[in-house]
């Protein structure tokens, strides 16, 4: 690694460079130079730097990839990033390793008699149009569909709506991003009316308290993470982690409260019933900002085909509310979530102190859940309670784990009911999307069609014969694989696979699409904190790899809806985000234009007057607010939020004798979900080579579990076979096991219970019934 | 061919500043401390008379407060 | 005539009684050996790799710390008492036989500082809850060997080297196993000179720095029965 001193001016300039040193050493003891600490790190400075956001998690954190002969060879954090402020996590600093694996998918691949053909691009696109309008006129509209991404980038989710909602007809578009933000979608939805955080990342600056449900920031959202750490090392601010299992942010944590899944709900309720009846409501913004509300019990969860629910919202009063928690003392409560009362007062005393500031912040722990709505309505009951909403270090803050899952799949609307404004149930709605889309407004249709799970369901039952992936992997981050794995390979269905890399999912395609990485076009993510930020194309992409967003479109111009794509080629990123632009204009939801998103490093939306809102529906920081208010929800008609009254109910599936264990499933901090990027970058995959299943050193000591051994986990539905962990990473609580999904050669969702909340339709993967056994 | 090498001192706080100057200037290489405001510059030249431009581009840079000679080396042209 | 029978018939009694608890040992000594096992309620549990954050408070208070230059550890130094690289230290200085199992070590060990003595900052361990130090770590009292050996050098990791791309940041060469607390070793004056970290503040080091020491062995493929042919 050493340069050698082949000459003996490099010895002469080696020598004058390190007498300077000797020279500053004598004036500065203990001096550092870069170089003794870096020596064998080739020098960096001929590289170009070009920024953007990363590839991986909703932090959305800002990078700067090095370029040097058209490769990409190095990346940083973005300093003028007020995301991450030039730090990153260890998948972020390694992220365009992958793009360099020796699997990547290069050319088109179409199945002829079985096996996979190298076809040029144009003829792929062929059989694709063709295949979808032959399909189209033999079994109608819907009977194609299109699932695509939260990390597709705007322009991507923006051309497939408008494909199949704007062009074709059919609703029949929905993303995974139903799989982990829908729970959050529609708990802003009920609760305020608009969708996504009212805060920003600077709450982190501000607040004395952060609470964390569910939620392990330390492996999930490092870098905001290591914002909190910064604050709790620098002015003392505490980190209270209320959780299932025992991570890696509960012991960097001043408090790890541990709960009996699912009972997360009456926790919740239990600390609104302590904090009024400790007179801790924040009486006047109550009286002057919300509204009370009861939807319906016994919702069910989903399980069964066609499964069809309607929430029916009824306005309560005050009273109502607070004698429906009086089956929530944290007396009572302490029973079944194992939470002492102690701690559920203490947590409640916390949300409840008006001199201290609490930001609330979640993920999947609470959108992953058969109430997950119900779970997001409840804690946004606590903050409207005590007030403490949309100001500077208090806020409820709703995480995102794809980077644009709010600015695609939310924003642009990418699911089956939704448009890019506003949903398709709404005739006001359809008629904006109908004008600037240049169709006519009957094509839209009123009635959404499949949510993920359902879709998936279709196309078992053979509903569905044309069905079109784009960067997703179904067949690894679907819950009960074991049934839609069949489903996909059925002959009925016709699957079209995008992709970087071939996963199992391309695995079943009859034509696979050969998609362009990130950095090697341009476009445009939107991250948690409502920041949308631009990149423009850093590398080529190898052979015939193209960007999805001109795919989509050249399919379309094949099908003879070449008219309501008139983007070119070298241009379409800006030419959509300008025509996107127009669905959000005005003071609430404002897009930020392309120019300003090309030099910043991201802006936050409402853009209004060439400024970012950081705080919505507060009047200080908000424009849209009504003029004379303080604060102001105007998502909804008479601008309140709506505090719901929501009970606890039991998890779809609870442990029995015959499966007596919690199956909880998640993430790790080296891999991204289903591990087709991270997993080819060698880091990454040295550090954390194979999926685990993790016990509580009890339950491996009763069932005589060492670490490392092969152990078979079975549910109803299926099973899996994986190495035990015990006493390493995490503990989940006794009674339930934790096994991280990326690993395609460890199918945990052929485990998992494909239950949904009833109202969102997000899957629940955190829990169902397993047993384990020595494999 | 003169080799010099310098230490660099930057006014306060405006090392980067002196940093990225001083890697524009071609000839001249920079090792800045990582936990002191000083900065080692190397300069290589291929004659005394671009020496003294060198050295003078170096002393006009704003940010500098103090620029110190450590050493000095030449080795015969060939 | 009724003295000596009752002296019989006490007699009698302490035989019946003798044989009756005798009977009964010798039974019980014939049932094996039982200890009833009483289900031990659950301990609090924290995971291992908890220990990255144990001197985390610390850590503010490393970074402000000013560099004592006269007494920095080299790397070269660190790897001096160890006979490879992961292998327990031996201790270079006297010790007392006494005390073994109790705090003398980690009076200076738990959290180092300054030696007079030795000239030179104490070391601080990464896993003081383990007491029996002496257990793996012996004093050197003899520098001549036994039998010459041809010793097997196991090349410890260089620094520097460990970057995956330019710039970012390095792999953690070193198995972690107790050695999980990075602070202990990385931060402070004792930490050798070319590994001292120079954010100690960060605190969640292995955000960035993740092992790559761990045997991976190859990873079976997943079955990718038909779209594997990419050629």
């Amino acid at each position: 690694m050493y340069n050698s001193l082949s000459s003996r001016r490099n010895f002469i300039k080696k020598m004058a460079q390190l007498s300077a040193m000797t020279a500053a050493a004598a004036m500065f003891p203990g001096i550092l130079f870069a170089s003794e600490q870096e020596a064998g790190i080739p020098n960096s400075a001929n590289l170009d730097w070009k920024k953007g956001p990363c590839r991986f998690c909703g932090v959305g954190c800002g990078i700067l990839v090095g370029t040097e002969n058209g490769k990409a060879v190095a990346v940083k954090g973005d300093p003028n990033c007020s995301v991450n402020k030039g730090l990153l996590c260890v998948k972020g600093y390694h992220q365009t390793m992958c793009i360099q694996s020796k699997d990547r998918l290069t050319h088109a691949l179409v199945k002829k008699n079985g096996k996979y053909v190298k076809t040029p691009l144009n003829e792929a696109l062929d059989i694709v149009a063709n295949k979808m309008k032959s399909t189209i006129e033999a079994h109608g509209k819907d009977s194609v569909a299109m699932y695509t991404s939260g990390q597709s980038t705007i322009p991507e989710g923006y051309v497939a709506s408008k494909l199949m909602k704007g062009a074709i007809g059919t609703n029949n578009l929905d993303c995974n991003a139903r799989l982990c933000m829908a729970s959050a979608v529609a708990g802003f939805l009920t609760t305020f009316g608009a969708d996504e955080p009212m805060g920003c990342y600077e709450d982190i600056d501000h607040a004395d308290y952060f609470i964390t449900w569910g939620n392990n920031m330390a492996e999930m959202h490092p870098v905001l993470f290591s914002r909190m750490l910064e604050q709790k090392t620098r002015r003392g601010a505490k980190i209270i982690d209320f959780a299932t299992r025992t991570s890696r942010s509960s012991t960097a944590s001043d408090r790890s409260i541990l709960f009996e899944p699912q009972t997360d709900l009456a926790v919740a309720n239990a600390i609104c019933y302590e904090i009024i009846n400790n007179g801790w409501v924040n009486k006047s913004f109550v009286e002057k900002h919300c509204n009370f509300s009861k939807g319906l019990t016994n919702i069910g969860y989903g399980t069964e085909d066609k499964f069809n629910f309607k929430d029916k919202p009824e306005k309560i009063d005050f009273a109502a509310f607070k004698a429906f928690l009086n089956d929530y003392t944290p007396e009572k409560v302490e029973k079944y979530s194992k939470v002492s009362a102690k701690d559920i007062k203490y947590l409640a005393s916390i949300y409840g102190d008006p001199n201290k500031k609490v930001v609330s912040y979640w993920c999947m722990g609470m959108n992953q859940h058969t109430r997950g709505t119900w779970m997001n309505n409840l804690v946004y009951n606590i903050h409207l309670l005590t007030g403490k909403i949309s100001q500077p270090g208090n806020g409820p803050f709703s995480l995102t784990g794809q980077p644009s899952a709010c600015g695609t799949a939310r924003e642009v609307g990418t699911f089956t009911h939704k448009l890019p404004k506003g949903v398709v149930m709404n005739p006001k709605h359809r008629a904006l999307a109908a004008k600037i889309w240049k169709v006519p407004v009957e094509r839209i249709p009123a009635k959404p069609t499949y949510h993920a799970t359902e879709m998936f369901r279709a196309v078992d039952r053979g509903d569905i014969k044309f069905i079109w992936t784009q960067v997703t992997n179904p067949l690894v981050s679907l819950p009960k694989t074991s049934r839609y794995r069949p489903a996909m390979e059925k002959d009925s269905c016709f699957v079209v696979v995008s992709d970087v890399f071939p996963t199992p999912t391309s695995d079943v395609a009859d034509v696979i699409l050969p998609a362009s990485w990130h950095i090697e076009k341009s476009g445009l993510y939107g991250n948690s904190e409502r920041r949308t930020q631009h990149w423009d194309k850093m590398v080529e992409g190898p052979g015939e790899t193209t960007p999805d967003a001109w795919m989509t479109i050249e399919v379309a111009k094949r099908m003879g809806y070449g008219d309501l794509f008139p983007y070119s080629e070298e241009n379409h990123v800006e030419e959509i985000y300008n025509e996107y632009r127009q669905f959000h204009e005005g003071a609430k939801h404002g897009m930020a234009p392309l120019e300003v998103l090309k030099k910043e490093s991201g802006a936050i939306w409402p853009y209004v007057n060439g400024k970012s809102t950081q705080w919505r529906f507060n009047a200080k920081y908000d424009p849209a607010c009504k003029e004379g208010s303080d604060f102001d929800f105007y998502g909804k008609p008479d601008g309140k939020a709506v505090i719901w009254q929501r009970p606890y109910e039991p998890a779809a599936e609870s442990p029995d004798a015959e499966y007596p264990f919690w199956l909880n499933t998640g993430r790790v901090i080296e891999h991204w979900h289903t591990g087709s990027m991270t997993r080819r970058i060698p880091v990454l995959h040295k550090a954390m080579p194979e999926a685990y299943i993790e016990f509580h050193p009890d339950d491996a000591k009763a069932l005589k579990i060492r670490d490392g051994e092969n152990i078979k986990v079975t549910s109803r539905r299926g099973s899996c076979v994986l190495p035990a962990s015990v006493n390493k990473r995490g503990l989940p609580t006794r009674g339930q096991v934790f096994v991280p999904f990326f690993d395609e050669n460890m199918l945990i969702n052929d485990v998992t219970l494909d239950a949904f909340c009833p109202i969102s339709k997000e899957p629940d993967y955190k829990k169902c019934a397993v047993k384990v056994e020595k494999a | 061919m003169p080799i010099k090498s310098y230490l660099a001192h930057p006014k306060t706080g405006e090392k980067q500043t002196l940093i990225n100057a001083l890697s524009l200037l071609n000839g001249c290489e920079v090792i800045p401390a990582t936990n002191q405001d000083v900065v080692v510059v190397v300069t290589e030249t291929s004659d005394d008379a671009s020496d003294v431009i060198l050295k003078d581009k170096i002393e006009h840079i704003d940010s500098l407060k103090l620029l110190a000679l450590v050493s000095g080396f030449n080795t015969p042209q060939n | 005539m009724k003295k000596r029978l009752g002296i019989i018939s006490l007699f009698v009694l302490l035989f019946i009684a003798f044989i009756t608890i005798w009977n009964f040992s010798y039974q019980q000594g014939l049932e094996e050996g039982y200890i009833p096992v009483e289900e031990s309620t659950s301990k609090h549990y924290l995971p291992s790799e908890a220990g990255v954050f144990e001197r985390s408070e610390y850590a503010v208070e490393y970074s402000n710390m000013p560099v004592d230059k006269n007494h920095q550890r080299l790397l070269k130094d660190y790897y001096k008492n160890r006979a490879y690289h992961g292998a327990p230290p031996s201790i270079p200085h006297p010790v007392k036989e006494m005390n073994l199992g109790e705090n003398t070590c980690l009076q200076c060990h738990q959290n180092g500082g300054f030696v007079n003595k030795y000239d030179a900052y104490a070391p601080v361990t990464p896993h003081p809850e383990m007491i029996n130090c002496r257990q793996c770590h012996v004093a050197q009292n003899s520098n001549t060997l036994f039998k010459p050996a041809n010793l097997a050098q196991v090349k410890a990791p260089k620094v520097g080297v460990n970057n995956a791309l330019i710039g970012t940041p390095p792999m953690i060469p070193h198995q972690i196993q107790m050695r999980e607390n990075c602070l202990s070793c990385h931060a402070g004056p004792a930490a050798p000179k070319e590994i001292r970290v120079t954010h100690p503040e960060r605190v969640n080091c292995r955000q960035c720095h993740v092992p790559t020491d761990r045997v991976v062995s190859d990873i079976a493929p997943f079955t990718r029965t038909k779209s594997d042919n990419n050629e």
